[in-house]
């Protein structure tokens, strides 16, 4: 059998998954030579055919004959004598010289194959034709072709036409053009070719990773959603995250930082957890990959699917509740024996994208001033003794003798830079037919925008397929990635770069004549809050973090019956990872820093080994594919961590930490282990490829849960009627393609710590007698019966073609509803503990997943779609502990936590205080009575609900033209619904005279002829005192629009690719984070953030945020 | 495949495996020492003083600059204390209290079966977790009333909610927890420093005299319990182990800066300790005004978080007690580098440590929570409540008072108490303890047991008269009403709990 030509991409994607089972045909090759063939015959032949020949031996021999005329030259006529020879010496002199070798399939069927030939000399053969759209007729100017596997190629010209010169009549020609689907057209001897090119995304053909398998897309009755390689690719990107953002409909992921390695946060449909974790779960080539992520080479990844609904997720069961991110990665390459190598790099300049508002010098004077002149108002000053502002001290070193500051101190500008960032990808990739290399180098160098912050990456990755026989393929894929980075605080409300950056006083310079940093105690005659120097604090401080991962895995897949593969695989992920931290002796000043190092090592190893048996089956108008398997997994922990204090210099750093001479807190250190154990199945059925339905479910047993609950079972259904093809709509021509799907089903979350269902006693120890004595307490109480949370999904979802594919969308709408939740549940404290980690609440989660793409123009020059998509999602709280009480989960800081859980109310509700304003003179009396004067902030006695963290509506707008070589993207994203707490105003804007601020606490402040306004008066924050609760002025609407990426890209004619040796070559330039619309009253930063990224109910909320920068970049992809 | 998914926790031990290792179980009782109503309790991290100054802020005769920002300060001048606002505040109290207790109950249930110990170390380790038992249910019930009374661990989820127990029942198992401590307890004799740190027949004994004190006032006004107190107090100073720092030469080695300076002395009967290297004290950061900030100074930031106000000075005669002279229990000036800081208001000196301010940013003094002189103060009073105003009586008030009025004669001191009534000798103990007791927490539990407010003038400084506290207002402008004498149950607890009732006036 010569197998059916498959499109290089599904012959990929099956390749990697390793479900695909070869059931065209039942075969075994002639490398077993079986006992038939070794049965000794004798022949006579004189000038017979090969038909008569090969029909001579099967009879013989007892084999029946299975050929396609096309290949066998039948009719060739050949003379052979032999006596008493096997069948298999006879049958290879039969077919000596016809480029054919043969296999006997296990029902005795003889089959014919093309060999593997030795290299011909070059003899080049002439190949000419016409390329048209398939659907107008027209011809296409500018379509590339190439000869597969080679560099030799060219391009259409004005009226369609081509011609090129083959290596061989037998290669394969590989047309291309954007906007349509490319094309691969083997030769087979023929020097004229025509090619019609079909319109990109004819539904349903494409293949889909749906997690342990393949299936194509119009058999899935799950909700999946697909970026691709070429998707991927637009955008150059250190990080694969970010590159996902925007492309899948329901899939949001908040940027909270512009720092190499901020933190992205990625939600599926809402939160659905409270305390066990929302992220995704990550699989990259069928092994978790529970942390790095965000440092995995993103050059590397040939696509991305995330299963959404129950009936695609219930396949990964207990981790699955939050959504799947399939990654799947480049390998070898299959096409042909010839060896190709690709580059792919970029280059980029980042700049801070906005700054906000800080003051100068003479308005930070200005604020110090008034607050003196206030100072009466608040405190008790007996006439003649109010507080007077003398800045003779600082005369002569801050300020001239007329008393204005010397220097001006942009702290924004001074912290920040422009950063320039680089990043190379070498890939090297081969392939034949046994087997398939590819090797992939990776270096990049990223940096941040504030001054120090990078990261830097080398990976490896080599992956090797081999198929040794036909019943038989194994392989291995290994990853080496190790990154370096410095990095900046991004958490808390501390004295952090991305504060003082705005607070430090702008009196200050940079650094002292002296050469000297400037320290926040250089100013004498003002109080300020002990603050170290932005600059100091970024140029001198580590903070690194180094990373080691080795992940990979290995498989063998055994080709049971033509139906039926079993496979077995292991995969493990192993990360070292360092952080050194050291802060130098006189960071915040001479006098309070001594130098201070602290030093963590940890080491996480995962394994898993996952067998599973597949069984395909395909008679056309019946297709099944099912999968039953069984997983073991194991994740290991541990780490040492040591502090240390007093460094005689800051030579040392963290290299010496023996230095010090001082034990900077206990050396500590910790273990621990989790297991799980899981059974699963999925059995799909298409029937006429109209009517499909999937089973899946898999049964779970984790450590982490109760004794009494160890295993838990999830299952799903998912059902699919592709409408277009039952004649009543098929014969309606507006519509191409008409699919509804459904599907219900559970899964769930185990993303808890250890030992939580058991009663420990950890171990410390406490000052006692003067030295360290042991200490212990009970950790928790047991609950043997923790168990899963449970989430169950009911998605509709609905694909529609209109117009010959003008217009395509794809719409679903969910509920989800999250039960028996993994809530740290308030208890009596009478009992001694607060809290029992138990499963109680739910939350539910509805909306819509909505993705459209419009073919608005597309002539041959000129091809015009957009893809509006947006998720709308309703987060609600059901049901929370036993009486429903409220839950006050934190981040918390001022006013005590930011956030609360409350039934009926969305996970992520802010919760603080009213301000009605400030109180005018007119109720002074009123004031008083409240213990406050006018101009000071006039609040709710309660703390209330006052804002929603997580946005309703996310989305975005894609553009995408192409005239000519060239293609244009205009991504624009938004986000509506939401409202941010603006942290930072606390001491930016409501706590004067401690630090430096916001121009709006001295322009827009309260004053006699300034009532009407929120912002209190000026208050001398030493002098006396603060009035500061978070409120309803830190709450501003959260809705925004970013220009996201607006790139351009030039895709080199293949005409002179060809002359150049090269396969493929595009350059790109591209514009990132352009621009940002948000409500004016925002000040900080971007709308987007947390300065609380360990907490689930933190979006939003802020204290400062690191600028996320504005990138240019160049890119160029190149293969040859 | 049921053992791949057991857990055994390798960086925790199981509750199971604590019976068979005795250094689990000390450690269990060693941990008392620090949480509930320990260190915890006493450290001043940051803006909103130590939770300990709760008493002193709701007295209104203390006052934190830093309130604007945690406002538990804020309210309780205001007089505005809610179970709400205050939740989280009063629920780190509550919670903190009762893991204390739930711990002790864990060690008092388990240790009198365990091997490994001696019999002297199991009977003081038992008589330690009932003297931290004791000391958190005297804190609750004083400042709550009644609350759920707990003497076993709870260790499962059935039966959790526990309704309130009167208070009579509480301060019963207070009691017993004490005596059997001091009966059965093995404790050392000596002063707590000189005791390793670890709980005495001295600190034991002050506390039930501590105890008794409060049960005789309000709100149980259980007078019998005047005669327990004094016997309790009196067993303590006829143990002749503890006495009061004398003076040294000069007024900066008066009896207050040695108090201030060092922590080995026969006047600590009970503290906290700390230790810069290993739990050092954040007070040094209490005793600067922020906006005063002297060369050199070695924390980021400073507060006057307990701040003694102008009406509270006034207690005191500036012209006989040496306590109110700048530099001996308070100061309003710093000198550094040949210049003087002039503060313009009074701060905390007890707690200032000049290493710590200026070289190391930790503090290293203990924090004394009974001292002698308070267990003569007790043994005076509650002597003259139950025997009348004997000479043994004037004799403990006279000890105190002479170190206070240094140039004054003991004689003359003597004279102005003999022949005082019994109630105006008992005021006198009051103004008293208001007086050397000022940095030790006192005064809103004198306010609560014996419902008086203090007066003071600014005339007449030194002179203090007594007013009913119920319908008076505070120093900032904020009556009384006699809900405010305890607090509210925090908000949580209640919400968790359904068989507890909130405190009167606060629904």
């Amino acid at each position: 059998a010569v197998y059916a030509q498959a499109d290089s991409k599904q012959e990929q994607k099956s390749f990697i998954s390793q479900a695909s089972v070869f059931n065209d045909s039942d075969i075994r090759t002639t490398n077993t030579v079986s006992e038939t063939l070794k049965q000794v015959v004798t022949v006579n032949y004189h000038n017979h055919t090969l038909r008569y020949a090969l029909q001579d031996v099967a009879q013989k021999a007892g084999f029946k004959l299975s050929y396609i005329d096309q290949k066998v030259p039948m009719e060739k006529r050949i003379s052979l004598s032999l006596e008493n020879v096997t069948v298999n010496k006879v049958l290879w002199k039969i077919l000596e010289g016809t480029g054919l070798r043969f296999a006997v399939s296990p029902n005795n069927h003889l089959v014919f194959m093309e060999r593997m030939m030795p290299k011909k000399e070059v003899k080049l053969e002439s190949v000419s034709g016409t390329v048209t759209d398939a659907s107008s007729g027209e011809t296409l100017p500018g379509v590339n072709i190439l000869v597969k596997g080679t560099s030799t190629g060219t391009s259409t010209d004005a009226s369609g036409e081509y011609e090129l010169n083959a290596p061989s009549l037998q290669d394969t020609l590989v047309f291309s053009f954007i906007g349509y689907q490319t094309q691969e057209v083997p030769i087979q001897g023929r020097s004229q070719i025509d090619v019609s090119m079909q319109l990109q995304t004819v539904s349903g053909d494409e293949l889909v990773v749906t997690g342990y398998g393949v299936q194509k897309k119009s058999d899935v009755t799950g909700s999946i959603g697909m970026v691709s390689a070429e998707e991927l690719q637009e955008q150059p990107s250190f990080n694969a995250l970010k590159s996902l953002r925007g492309k899948v409909a329901g899939v949001n992921i908040f940027t909270n930082s512009g720092s190499p390695t901020g933190s992205n946060r990625v939600v599926i449909r809402g939160s659905g957890s409270i305390n066990a974790g929302t992220q995704p779960l990550y699989v990259v080539d069928g092994v978790v990959m529970q942390d790095g992520i965000e440092y995995m080479n993103p050059n590397n990844i040939e696509s991305m699917e995330v299963l959404k609904d129950a009936s695609a997720t219930a396949i990964y069961g207990s981790r699955g509740a939050n959504g799947v991110i399939l990654v799947t990665t480049k390998r070898g390459d299959t096409a042909s024996g010839d060896v190709s190598v690709t580059y792919d790099g970029s280059f980029s300049v980042g700049q801070m994208a906005s700054k906000m508002d800080a003051m100068n010098a003479e308005e930070f004077m200005e604020v110090q001033r008034i607050g003196y002149e206030n100072a009466p108002l608040f405190d008790d000053y007996a006439p003649g003794e109010e507080p007077q502002l003398d800045i003779t001290p600082d005369m002569g070193t801050l300020f001239d003798d007329a008393g204005n500051p010397l220097y001006d101190t942009d702290w924004q500008e001074e912290v920040s830079r422009t950063a320039l960032s680089h990043d190379h990808q070498i890939g090297v990739q081969s392939g034949g037919e046994k087997s398939s290399f590819g090797g992939f180098l990776n270096y990049t160098n990223n940096e941040g925008v504030i001054l120090n912050s990078w990261m830097r990456r080398a990976s490896a990755k080599i992956v090797y397929d081999a198929s040794p026989k036909e019943w038989l393929s194994l392989g291995t894929n290994l990853r080496v990635n190790r990154t370096w980075e410095n990095n900046i605080e991004e958490g808390g409300g501390g004295q952090e770069v991305r504060r003082t950056m705005v607070e430090f006083a702008p009196i200050l310079p940079v650094r002292m004549p002296s050469g000297d940093y400037s320290h926040f105690n250089d100013v004498k005659s003002l109080t300020l809050e002990g603050q170290p120097n932005p600059v100091q604090r970024a140029l001198e401080e580590d903070r690194l973090r180094d990373r080691l991962q080795l992940f990979g895995n290995a498989y063998l897949a055994l080709q049971i019956t033509p139906n039926l593969e079993f496979r077995t695989q292991f995969g493990v992920d192993n990360t070292n990872y360092e952080l050194r931290n050291y802060q130098p002796t006189d960071l915040e000043s001479p006098a309070t820093s001594v130098g201070s190092a602290y030093v963590e090592n940890s080491e996480t190893t995962y394994w898993q080994n996952e067998n599973y048996l597949t069984y395909l089956q395909d008679t056309g108008s019946h297709r099944i594919n099912a999968v039953l398997g069984a997983s073991w997994q194991q994740r290991m922990y541990r780490d040492n961590a040591v502090g240390v204090r007093n460094f005689p210099n800051d030579f040392y750093r963290t290299n010496s930490i023996d230095a010090a001479t001082e034990v900077d807190g206990f050396p500590a250190s910790g273990s621990w282990d989790w297991t799980m154990n899981s059974f699963f199945a999925r059995g799909s059925y298409t029937f006429d490829d109209t009517y499909s339905v999937t089973l899946t479910s898999r049964m779970d047993g984790s450590s982490r849960f109760g004794k009494n609950n160890k295993y838990g079972f999830f299952p799903s259904v998912g059902v699919g009627w592709t409408a277009s093809n039952e004649g009543f709509i098929s014969n309606i021509d507006a519509i191409d393609h008409l699919k509804v799907r459904g599907s219900v089903g559970r899964t769930g979350n185990t993303e808890i710590g250890v030992y939580q269902s058991l009663s420990t006693i950890g171990s410390g120890t406490v000052l006692l007698g003067g030295g360290r004595q042991n200490s212990s307490a009970p950790q928790r109480l047991a609950n043997p019966d923790l168990e899963w949370e449970k989430t169950t999904q009911y998605n509709i979802g609905m694909e529609l073609d209109l117009f010959n594919q003008v217009v395509s969308f794809e719409a679903d709408y969910y509920y989800k509803k999250t039960d028996d939740l993994l809530l740290d549940r308030p208890i009596p404290s009478t009992t001694g503990f607060d809290v029992v980690l138990d499963n109680v609440g739910s939350v539910s989660n509805q909306g819509v997943d909505f993705i459209m793409t419009t073919r608005n123009v597309q002539t041959p020059d000129f091809f015009w779609s957009s893809t509006l998509n947006f998720n709308y999602n309703k987060n609600r709280v059901e049901s929370l502990g036993k009486e429903d009480e409220d839950i006050f989960p934190g981040p918390n800081w001022v006013s005590g936590s930011q956030t609360i859980l409350r039934v009926g109310e969305p996970i992520g509700t802010f919760y603080g205080f009213k301000r009605m304003g400030t109180w005018n003179t007119d109720e002074a009396a009123e004031a008083a009575d409240a213990g406050r004067i006018p101009g000071e902030a006039k609040r709710s006695s309660d703390r209330q609900i006052i804002g929603y963290g997580m946005p309703e509506w996310t989305g975005s707008f894609i553009n995408k033209f192409n005239f000519k070589n060239f293609d244009f993207t205009a991504d624009i994203q938004f986000v509506y619904g939401s409202e941010i707490m603006q942290e930072f105003l606390h001491t930016a804007e409501d706590r004067q005279a401690l630090t430096n601020g916001i121009a709006t606490q001295l322009y827009e402040a309260w004053t006699e002829d300034n009532q009407n306004t929120p912002i209190q008066r000026i208050r001398h924050q030493p002098l006396s005192g603060q009035n500061t609760q978070a409120d309803t002025h830190w709450i501003v609407d959260g809705s925004y629009i970013r220009g996201n990426l607006f790139s351009i890209g030039y895709n080199f004619n293949q005409q002179a690719l060809t002359n150049w040796g090269l396969q493929r070559l595009r350059i790109t330039a591209s514009l990132e984070n352009a621009f940002v619309i948000h409500h004016p009253d925002f000040k900080g930063h971007d709308p987007e953030g947390t300065s609380w990224g360990g907490n689930p109910n933190s979006q939003n909320i802020f204290f400062y945020q690191y600028p996320k920068p504005r990138t240019f970049t160049l890119g160029v992809n190149l293969r040859f | 495949c049921q053992d791949f998914l057991t857990e055994s926790p390798k960086d925790q031990i199981s509750t199971d495996q604590l019976l068979g290792s005795p250094d689990a179980a000390s450690g269990l009782v060693n941990g008392l020492y620090r949480d509930g109503q320990g260190a915890g309790f006493y450290n001043s991290g940051g803006f909103g003083g130590a939770d300990v100054m709760m008493g002193g802020y709701m007295s209104g005769f203390f006052d934190n600059e830093g309130k604007g920002e945690r406002i538990q300060g804020q309210v309780a001048q205001d007089l505005q204390v809610d179970p709400e606002i205050l939740n989280q505040f009063f629920d780190g109290w509550w919670s903190g209290h009762y893991d204390v207790i739930a711990r002790a109950n864990t060690a008092i249930k388990y240790i009198p079966d365990m091997n490994g110990f001696s019999e002297d170390e199991r009977q003081r380790l038992l008589a330690e977790a009932r003297f931290f038992r004791a000391l958190n249910y005297f804190s609750l019930v004083k400042f709550f009333g009644d609350v759920p009374l707990i003497t076993e661990p709870i260790e499962g989820l059935t039966n959790i909610e526990v309704a309130r127990t009167g208070s009579d029942a509480v301060y019963s198992q207070i009691i017993n927890d004490l005596n059997w401590a001091i009966n059965e307890g093995n404790l050392g004799a000596q002063p707590f420093p000189m005791n390793n740190y670890r709980i005495t027949q001295g600190a034991a004994r002050t506390l039930l005299a501590d105890v008794h004190l409060q049960m005789a006032g309000y709100p149980l006004q259980a007078s019998e319990h005047y005669a327990d107190a004094a016997d309790a107090a009196r067993s303590v100073i006829q143990a002749g182990q503890h006495a009061l720092v004398e003076h040294g030469e000069t007024v900066e080695e008066s009896a207050y800066n040695k108090l201030r300076t060092s922590d080995v002395d026969p006047e600590f009967v009970y503290g906290i300790e700390y230790n810069p290297e290993i739990a050092s004290n954040d007070n040094p950061r209490i005793t600067i005004p922020g906006v005063i900030r002297p060369p050199g100074i070695n924390y980021g930031r400073t507060l006057n978080a307990y701040r003694p106000i102008q009406e509270y000075i006034w207690a005191y005669d500036p012209d006989v007690d040496l306590r109110v002279q700048n530099k001996q229990l308070f100061h309003n000036s710093i000198e550094r580098e040949g210049q003087t800081f002039e503060f313009g208001e009074w701060a905390p000196y007890l707690w200032f440590e000049e290493e710590a301010i200026f070289e190391t940013g930790l503090g290293g003094r203990d924090i004394r929570v009974y001292r002698y002189a308070e267990v003569l103060l007790i043994a005076a009073e509650a002597i003259a409540r139950s025997e009348g105003v004997t000479q043994e009586a004037i004799t403990y008030l006279a000890d105190v008072r002479d170190r206070a009025y240094w140039q004054t004669d003991r004689s003359a001191i003597v004279a102005e108490l003999n022949g005082l009534s019994e109630q105006e000798f008992v005021e006198e103990v009051w103004k008293e303890r208001l007086r050397e007791l000022a940095l030790n927490f006192k005064v809103w539990s004198d306010i609560q047991r014996t419902r008086q407010y203090p007066v003071t003038d600014e005339d007449n400084k030194g002179e203090i008269i007594f007013e009913d506290v119920i319908g008076h207002s505070n120093n900032w402008g904020q009556t009384y009403e006699e809900y405010h004498l305890l607090y509210p149950i925090p908000d949580d607890e209640i919400q968790t709990n359904p068989a507890l009732e909130q405190n009167p006036g606060y629904n």
